[in-house]
């Protein structure tokens, strides 16, 4: 298995990767970890003419705080995000799914960017980032926009971005006292594998330590995408947090999800493994709620 | 499309090569540098037989370009020893415990044991069955191998014996 060929680009700068992906418009793939792409292009399932690496670009592998918001650079890898303490404090579902994304080896060169626009339904961080409400920062030539996540992917494999769009970095929301998240996977093997159905919850309380004031659960593998639930949404703001009303929330999710059957596993199966998930991931988000 | 040259320092060496930047870096290893230690296996980052050290972290060289190495530093399981007679703790370790029995996943193993004992000088069992959950070994059953990553935490950390 070769890789077909190419010509490799090495930008140094935003605006010089911006110019070469404006100039081979769709025949410029970007290389992150290459844990995708290049296993991708191993199956010639993609043959880009140009790899754009942006292993020199400088500041996409750092995480900034400001204003209450996390900003992820595109290039941190799995086990930085898994690794690093204020990940694991402030977006704890992410620092777990990148913890348990594929092997030490696919840790170390896996990106949260890459992760993100290779838009695979399971991810290991995309169900925690649309959990905390993360939102992606895309750049090209001709300007700058954000898109919540919750909008970015349209079905497996694909998004809004554009080919000449470079997913520039991650925003989210910091966490705090009252806020906490949990990541729950179930997989066939416990390692190098990709989820059966993947849970993450994030839950804010009021200051009276047990109101929800804003809660969500994603939910992976059960459709397209990786998708919210509105139902555990709406069960869980505004009401008194309990096992019971964790409870009903979890049926909710359950309800929402759309999952099928495959060769991996039914969907009522799966449906079910909702319902357990949610559960755990909502009491591992109200335990480090009530934690700080 | 032409060559691009690129510097890399593999075991300390420094290496200054022109490739076609479509080659993995295992490819270059093993066919430029010669180094045929580092395996080719599923050549898809499932196996580990390819595992390498880049700036000390251990990544599957075959799911790595080469031009990505440029300017970095590799270590494949020959650079490991600290002269070609010796053989590195942990290597000493797998041939006295029996952990080595083709050999083909064993460089990969090595690697993976390196970096795992590099961030955590004395881990549980669990610990080192994570550290190795990157890697496949089609003969040993793993339980020689993890027993010879105890047994090296322990050699390379003689003073905290008995603990
Ligand atoms: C053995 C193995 C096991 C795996 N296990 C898991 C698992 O358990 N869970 C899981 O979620 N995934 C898993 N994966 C998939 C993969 O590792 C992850 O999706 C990873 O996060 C991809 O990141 P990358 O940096 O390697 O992306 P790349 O392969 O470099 O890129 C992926 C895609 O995103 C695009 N891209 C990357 N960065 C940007 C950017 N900044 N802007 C625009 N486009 C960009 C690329 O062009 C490409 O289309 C596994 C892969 C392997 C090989
Ligand atoms: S050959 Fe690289 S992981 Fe199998
Ligand atoms: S010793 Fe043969 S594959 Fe591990």
């Amino acid at each position: 298995m070769l890789l077909p060929r190419f010509e490799y680009h090495r930008p140094a700068r935003l605006d010089e990767a911006l110019a070469i992906l404006a100039q081979h418009q769709g025949q410029a793939a970007v290389l992150a970890g290459g844990t995708d792409l290049l296993v991708g292009m191993k199956h010639k399932l993609m043959k880009p003419a140009h790899v754009v690496g942006l292993e020199a670009l400088e500041g996409f592998g750092q995480i900034q705080e400001q204003e209450g918001m996390l900003l992820l650079g595109p290039m941190l890898t799995a086990s930085a995000l898994a690794g690093e303490p204020g990940v694991r404090a402030r977006a704890t579902a992410l620092a777990l799914g990148a913890g348990v994304l594929g092997s030490p080896q696919v840790r170390n060169r896996a990106t949260v960017g890459g992760n993100v626009c290779n838009a695979r339904p399971a991810a290991d961080m995309c169900v925690p980032l649309l959990a905390l409400g993360a939102t992606a920062l895309l750049q090209s030539a001709h300007g700058a926009r954000e898109v919540p996540l919750s909008e970015f992917f349209l079905g497996p494999g694909r998004t809004v971005r554009t080919p000449g769009e470079l997913l520039c970095g991650v925003k989210l929301p910091a966490g705090g006292p009252g806020v906490g998240s949990g990541y729950q996977k179930l997989g066939l093997r416990q390692a190098l594998e990709i989820a059966l159905v993947n849970v993450a919850a994030f839950v804010a309380l009021e200051d009276d330590g047990q109101t929800v004031k804003t809660a969500r659960v994603a939910l992976g593998a059960v459709a397209p995408t990786p998708i919210l639930s509105p139902g555990a949404e709406a069960a869980l703001t505004g009401q008194v947090i309990s096992e019971e009303l964790i409870r009903q929330a979890a049926q909710a999710a359950a309800a929402d999800a759309r999952p099928i059957d495959d060769h991996r596993g039914s969907a009522d199966f799966r449906r079910q493994e909702v319902l357990v998930l949610t559960r755990r991931a909502l009491q591992q988000a109200w335990q480090a709620a009530r934690q700080d | 499309m032409a060559k691009q040259t690129i510097e890399i320092t593999v075991n300390g060496d420094r290496y200054e090569v022109a490739i076609d930047p479509w080659r993995s870096l295992a490819e270059v290893l093993r066919e430029d540098l010669r180094l045929t230690g580092t395996k080719i296996g599923c050549n898809q980052g499932d196996c580990g037989a390819c595992t390498v050290l880049i700036n000390g972290r251990s990544v599957s060289s075959c799911l790595t370009l080469a031009v990505e190495a440029h300017q970095r530093e590799v270590t494949t399981i020959e650079g490991l020893a600290k002269t070609p007679q010796e053989l590195h703790p942990i290597q000493e370790a797998f041939v006295e415990k029996g952990a080595v029995q083709c050999g083909f996943c064993t460089g990969g193993m090595i690697m993976s044991a390196k970096h795992l004992l590099d961030k955590n000088p004395q881990p549980t069992e669990l610990e080192i069955r994570q550290g190795l959950s990157g890697n496949l070994c089609r003969c040993t059953g793993y339980n020689k191998i993890v027993e010879a990553i105890g047994d090296a935490a322990r050699r390379l950390n003689p003073a905290k014996e008995g603990q």
